[in-house]
């Protein structure tokens, strides 16, 4: 494989706007529905920590890479807005 | 049929993995304070071990040693002896923690915290028991472990695995020891540590409110039934003790 290809394999990173319908895809599934605002906050539309489990993998699955994490690092997560960035920076990592 | 029929002394010279801070420095001095020798390893030696070796030239030796390397525990075991006297009580206390969805745990870090609480702790045991075996013929073993152990905690899945396997293990060699070696486990609920320093203060006061007694396990609380399983004549043997003011009933 040449370098080049390897190096567009180390930076592959799903967009926000995709993650965030990943998102929806997560919520739609039990009936409920992802807010337009990323201020939006967690509890209120009822997107638990294991649903971020859920997402995390759906991302994994897309990108063909595992994003682990421990659990100190979800805790602070309470909007759509911080679920987004997280993955984010899961991805960047 | 046990083989002995008379108590096993109390125990004279203990070795303690992870004593460098937490609750296995607590159980350094404790045994230190009930009048026995002590030999502990942890990665890096911290200023209040070095302090406890320097004040206690002759009852305390200390070594930076990682459990998960067996030669260097030998070492250290043999090295500990030649100082102090022979070893006749064992407190495996060493261990990493975990706070993460299995399925978001790397095989790397299952691999790592399977090698440092559950490996590595029965390799000492081995190397504890073929030393003491050869010396005293009979000793004392106290397994720290965990109230993970018998109740699920999420984000916990490897680290309870490993604490599940020792009370296993520990209850076998018990067994298989016929009485000349006492072994028995204390399984903590959580208290404050480095390890538990990831949960968060809701978590916390999750754990708290959840106990009956009102407020969570410390050091000071582990300490006395180490003590009584490694000093006294109890005939306790092949036994969970769970110190978790109630929380896991
Ligand atoms: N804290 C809790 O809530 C809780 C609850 C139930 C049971 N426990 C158990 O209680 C025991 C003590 O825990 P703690 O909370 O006091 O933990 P801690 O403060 O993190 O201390 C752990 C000790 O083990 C040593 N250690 C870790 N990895 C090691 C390695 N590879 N080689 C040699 N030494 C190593 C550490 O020193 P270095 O890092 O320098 O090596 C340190 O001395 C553990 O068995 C733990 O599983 C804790």
């Amino acid at each position: 494989m040449a370098d080049g290809c390897l190096d567009y394999i180390a930076m592959t990173t799903l967009p926000r706007d995709q993650v965030r319908s990943m998102m929806g895809e997560v919520l739609a599934a039990q009936g409920k529905e992802l807010p337009a605002e990323d201020a939006a906050l967690l509890e209120t539309i009822g997107f638990r920590s294991l649903d971020f489990s859920e997402l995390a993998l759906r991302v994994e699955d897309e990108l063909d890479e595992e994003l682990n994490f421990d659990a100190p690092g979800l805790r602070s997560i309470e909007t759509v807005g911080d679920v987004l960035t997280f993955i984010d920076q899961l991805q960047q990592a | 049929m046990s083989e002995s029929s008379t108590a096993i002394p109390r125990a004279s010279c203990v070795l303690v993995s992870g004593g460098s801070r937490g609750l296995g420095l607590a159980l350094v001095q404790d045994a230190l304070d009930a009048g026995a020798k002590v030999a502990t390893f942890a990665r890096t030696i911290t200023p209040e071990l070095e302090k406890l070796a320097a004040d206690r030239p002759d009852d305390v030796h200390i070594g930076s040693v990682d459990i998960t390397d067996e030669k260097a525990v030998r070492t250290f075991i043999k090295e500990a002896a030649a100082h102090l006297g022979p070893i006749d009580a064992l407190v495996n206390n060493a261990a990493i923690g975990q706070d993460s969805l299995h399925v978001h745990t790397s095989p790397e870090r299952i691999a790592a915290i399977v090698a440092t609480n559950l490996t590595a702790p029965l390799l000492v045991v081995r190397a504890f028991l073929r030393h003491a075996m050869a010396k005293s013929g009979r000793g004392r073993i106290v397994m720290v472990t965990s109230v993970c152990a018998q109740r699920g905690y999420s984000g916990l899945v490897t680290y309870s695995a490993t604490k599940g396997g020792l009370d296993s293990a520990m209850r076998t060699l018990a067994r298989e020891m016929h009485g000349r070696f006492l072994v028995n486990s204390v399984a903590p609920g959580f208290f404050a540590s480095e390890m538990s320093s990831v949960l968060g203060t809701e978590q916390l006061s999750t754990i708290t409110r959840r106990t009956p007694t009102g407020r969570l396990v410390e050091p000071e609380n582990i300490a006395p039934v180490v003590r009584s399983l490694l000093f006294d004549d109890t005939n306790i043997n092949g036994q969970v003790l769970t110190i978790d003011g109630g929380g896991s009933i």
